[in-house]
């Protein structure tokens, strides 16, 4: 068996399972954030109506409001924090960070545990050898919440391994967004992606972590990344709590094996109005943009603000753009902040926010009229989510992201490396 | 059986197109139907309203986790979503809600926008016309929590009712 089915092997009672079955397995943490949870708790409370059987095991993040832009918003807040405290469970209140990271960062997250959550991306958790998915309101409402469980399908595993070394001025954002491309919108559907070779091996846990990213936009249920010496000693770092670690058997089968050479990538842009329509860069050099943003569930970590200091530092933004930088959690903001990052970029023109989930469905920042297109490391381009259905939203590395707000325009970055 | 007129779409329709994100503080399927494909316009509004079922390409569903894609589509008087392929989460979505999610991408190829479908999810058989397409029936634990009506009503039905 593979690190998947093993843990879902292990959490529903089994010695085995294999892709197809249906099991009812339990679940370590369950992560909620301040819009899905407040339906979630609705259907609770008035619906299922039982006690919460492990609140220790459920945590809510407000990560789309870092402030709430109404009444209206700041009602639904409070019944969240009411629930939150009627049921003991935790909350991270606004400014605290992205659902995600501060999932990770406050140590909920342990290999070999089973982790739900009603966001799309949470797949992402596999990176640290997770079994890791996105459900419904009525999973969590009707199976989490009151018995700590939740039915699965086995899934079949498709290994992609990546080997190559980049070419300078490409990172591995580039490598994600290309690679979903190359995988394909509906690539996967219902499949574990097992994100494996050389050049995931040498990244760094922050860097890997945009390859389970990817998971669900290329229809996957699940994603991970085998646990290492690196992953295992992140995790120590953060948490006193206890993990089994869980590994692949040694020569398991796959459904499927893909295998990428990354070597001659150049940095990749994906445009609206899918993550499928992903080019190099000079397919969109010229492009006028008038926002730019390091944030949502994809950006904001301390690896895309350094990419844009290394760019921007000594230099201003084209003044009719507004770049705005959404750290992903308190610690990266604190880390931005010690190495003298948040000055660097502040004197550059670029508006720090607090730590969110950022313009991520534009709830509290971030909408566009019409005319206007942003140019992000968000997870998605799909037309409307950042107000206008027209506006344009471009995905790219920070790298691109910075030179492109230089200059009001997508631009190359490598003419700033040299 | 289950059927009626239908509403075809093409490949990857995704969350932000079934129900945009701004709608999401509603749970009830009523009020969230009122918005279901507002991107695409009044047009395929309206014919949605007067349509059972919804006919799709591959990877219908994709994008965000909400559970209201599905459960604006049943607010709107559809009764099953006939696809070459579902995004996963809006096929389990779809049972937790009780919306009949059928693969069968030959049925689709030869749907008409507009055209009568019906299906029998017992049988497995889409009848679009005077053809039949068969579609692998769901797995009885599957079938248990469609028939009661979505997950909340099998939960309490089922695995409440056995702990009395």
């Amino acid at each position: 068996m593979n690190l998947i089915e093993k843990i879902l092997a292990r959490a529903s009672g089994r010695k085995s399972v294999s892709p197809g079955d249906v099991v009812v397995a339990n679940v370590d943490t369950l992560l909620l954030h301040d819009l899905s949870g407040y339906l979630t708790a609705r259907v609770f409370e008035n619906e299922v109506k039982r006690p919460m059987r492990y609140p220790d095991r459920v945590v809510m993040v407000f990560d789309h409001h870092f402030s709430p832009p109404s009444e209206e918003r700041a009602q639904m807040l409070e019944e969240n924090r009411a629930f939150a405290r009627r049921h003991g469970i935790h909350l991270f209140d606004c400014g605290s960070g992205n659902i995600h990271h501060v999932g990770v960062r406050h140590g909920f997250v342990r290999p070999g545990t089973i982790v739900v959550g009603s966001d799309s991306h949470t797949p992402v958790h596999g990176t640290l050898g997770c079994f890791a998915a996105g459900l419904g309101n009525n999973s969590h409402a009707a199976m989490v919440m009151p018995f700590g469980k939740a039915w699965f399908r086995v899934p079949e595993t498709i290994q992609i391994k990546l080997y190559g070394s980049q070419r300078p001025g490409v990172v591995p954002r580039d490598v994600a967004l290309w690679l979903t491309g190359q995988i394909g919108e509906g690539g996967a559907v219902y499949k574990a992606l097992h994100f494996d070779g050389t050049f995931i091996k040498n990244l760094d846990v922050w860097d890997r972590w945009l390859f389970p990213l990817i998971t669900i936009d290329v229809g996957g249920k699940c994603g991970f990344i085998e646990p290492d010496e690196k992953t295992i000693d992140f995790v120590r770092r953060i948490t006193d709590r206890h993990f089994d670690v869980v590994h692949s058997d040694e020569g398991t089968d796959y459904a499927e094996v893909r295998e990428y050479d990354i070597s001659e990538l150049e940095p990749q842009v994906a445009a609206s109005p899918t993550l499928g329509n992903v080019k190099p860069v000079c397919e969109f050099v010229g492009k006028p943009i008038q926002w730019a943003e390091l944030g949502g569930h994809g950006g904001g970590r301390l690896e895309d603000i350094r990419q844009a200091a290394e760019i921007l530092k000594g230099r201003r933004i084209d003044p009719r753009v507004k770049f705005n930088i959404v750290p992903s959690s308190r610690q990266v903001f604190a880390e931005a902040l010690r190495e003298g990052l948040v000055d660097i970029l502040f004197e550059a023109g670029c508006t720090w926010f607090p730590p969110s989930t950022g313009s991520n469905q534009a709830i509290n920042m971030g909408a566009m009229a019409d005319t206007e297109a942003m140019i992000s490391t968000h997870a998605r381009n799909f037309p409307g989510r950042n107000g206008s259905p027209k506006a344009m939203m471009y995905l790219g590395s920070a790298y691109t992201v910075a030179a492109s707000a230089l200059n009001g325009q997508i631009t190359d970055p490598r003419q700033y490396l040299v | 059986m289950v059927g009626g007129t239908c509403i075809k779409f093409g490949d990857n329709i995704n969350t932000d197109v079934i129900i945009p994100g701004r709608y999401l503080v509603s749970i009830d399927p009523v009020e969230l139907a009122e918005h279901a494909f507002e991107p695409l316009g009044e047009d395929v509004q309206t014919r949605l309203r007067k349509s059972q079922v919804v006919v799709a390409g591959y990877n219908f569903g994709c994008g965000s986790a909400r559970e209201q894609a599905a459960s604006c589509l049943i607010g709107a008087g559809i009764q099953a979503v006939v696809a070459k392929s579902f995004a996963r989460v809006f096929f389990r979505n779809s049972i937790n809600t009780g919306l009949l999610a059928i693969q069968c991408a030959e049925a689709v190829d030869a749907i008409e926008d507009g055209g009568e479908v019906w299906i029998d999810p017992q049988r497995g058989i889409v009848t679009s016309g005077n053809r039949q397409f068969a579609f692998e029936p769901y797995p009885e634990n599957i079938r248990r929590i469609l028939d009661a009506g979505g997950l909340l009503s099998y939960v309490s039905k089922y695995v409440l009712a056995a702990r009395r």
